[in-house]
């Protein structure tokens, strides 16, 4: 693995603080994650049934459970990326090149790298319903903002695909990405399928990257 | 190992406006590869499976909590909570045992029901045309307790000799 020097915020009082960007983590990895994240999850989902708050209201991600699918992360050909501080992953995101490829407008056929998973931290979710605030901001940001760039340096002029959760879809469209949405597919359970195009990530990148 | 090295990472401008955002969002889940292996709740696809839907109704028609059936099944709660809410959850088989006696419903047959074992067409028939009428609400509507009764009653004929 290799690491990039990136920042965070802390929501509280909004400073930035030095994180780290690992890069070339494998799929496996997440076993790890899942073993740092699960006993809080559980916390929040005895909270949940106490407060008698709705399952749609519910984090749709809370029931993601890798250690039950350690086979499958074994085969999955993907790269991987953590954001890790205070010796914590604080979010951990999967990409793809192969066999990728864009279904919007001019860049049709055109190759990307398809983002197969992100997810944060359970202490960096808001839930109101419980009175929970992110710790940190900008994890999946800086996460997404990094396959934009992935994509850049495959050669791929920064096109993205991803399916976004419900409760994430205004995230993916809103500013600072504004993704296009496709439509839903019926392939991943009807989630949403939305892409970056080359013109939306120059944008990103031209206003991204350090001078 | 790890090494550490520095890249071009986002501007802080960039970086505020991608805050502001997020501080507006409840989430940031990309959710393809968890669709691919079946790990999306229910609330979030409109998608529940017969098992999911009938475990949840025999729970409430008995008047218990989730937290009082895992008690009852001495199951941990989460896996119910992932029976409940999980479209292609298939618990095991200890699992759905305690399910089947504490709901009092047939084990073996609660288990075609779950897919550990392969249904008979009577019983994949009747899960179908029960996953079908069902709806998810907070209490057993007369259509729910209907259809929850019809595929009780189907459950129950064909365990016999079981």
């Amino acid at each position: 693995m290799s690491s990039e020097a990136i920042k965070i915020q802390r929501r509280t009082d909004t400073e930035f603080v030095d994180a780290k960007l690992l890069t070339g983590m494998s799929p496996s990895n997440l076993l790890l994650v899942e073993a740092e994240w699960h006993p809080l999850r559980s916390v929040i989902l005895q909270e949940l049934l106490a407060a008698s708050v709705l399952q749609e209201r519910w984090p749709q991600s809370l029931h993601w459970n890798w250690s039950r699918k350690a086979p499958e992360l074994r085969l999955l050909a993907a790269s991987g990326f953590g954001i890790v501080y205070d010796q914590k992953w604080q979010g951990v995101m999967l990409t793809k090149t192969e066999p990728c490829k864009a279904r919007l407008g001019t860049d049709k056929g055109k190759p990307l790298v398809y983002v197969d998973f992100l997810e944060t931290a359970p202490w960096n979710w808001t839930i109101p319903e419980i009175g929970r605030q992110s710790l940190y901001r900008l994890i999946g940001s800086t996460l997404l903002w990094r396959a934009v760039k992935q994509s850049d340096d495959e050669g791929f002029q920064g096109r993205i695909g991803l399916h976004a959760l419900p409760q994430s879809e205004g995230f993916y469209t809103g500013d600072p990405f504004g993704m296009t949405p496709i439509g839903r597919d019926p392939d991943k359970q009807n989630l949403l399928y939305l892409e970056l195009t080359k013109e939306q990530a120059r944008q990103i990148l031209d206003t991204g990257d350090a001078p | 190992m790890t090494r550490a090295n520095s890249t071009n990472g986002p501007r802080e401008e960039w970086l505020k406006r991608a805050a502001a955002a997020e501080e507006a969002c409840k989430s940031f889940s990309v959710g393809g590869f968890a669709a691919d292996l079946g790990l999306l709740p229910s609330a979030s696809t409109g998608i529940k499976s017969a098992f999911s839907r009938l475990v949840e109704y025999a729970r409430r028609k008995q008047g218990l909590s989730v937290e009082r059936l895992a008690e009852q099944a001495d199951v941990d709660l989460e896996s119910i909570v992932e029976i409940e809410t999980e479209a292609s959850v298939i618990p095991d088989a200890r699992t759905i045992y305690q399910l089947a006696k504490t709901l009092k419903l047939t084990p073996s047959t609660l288990m075609e029901v779950a897919g550990l074992t392969t249904p008979r067409p009577q019983i994949r028939d009747a899960a179908l045309r029960f996953a079908a009428r069902s709806e998810s609400t907070a209490s057993l509507t007369r259509e729910e307790q209907e259809a929850l009764e019809e595929f009780v009653r189907v459950l129950v004929e064909k365990s016999d000799g079981v």
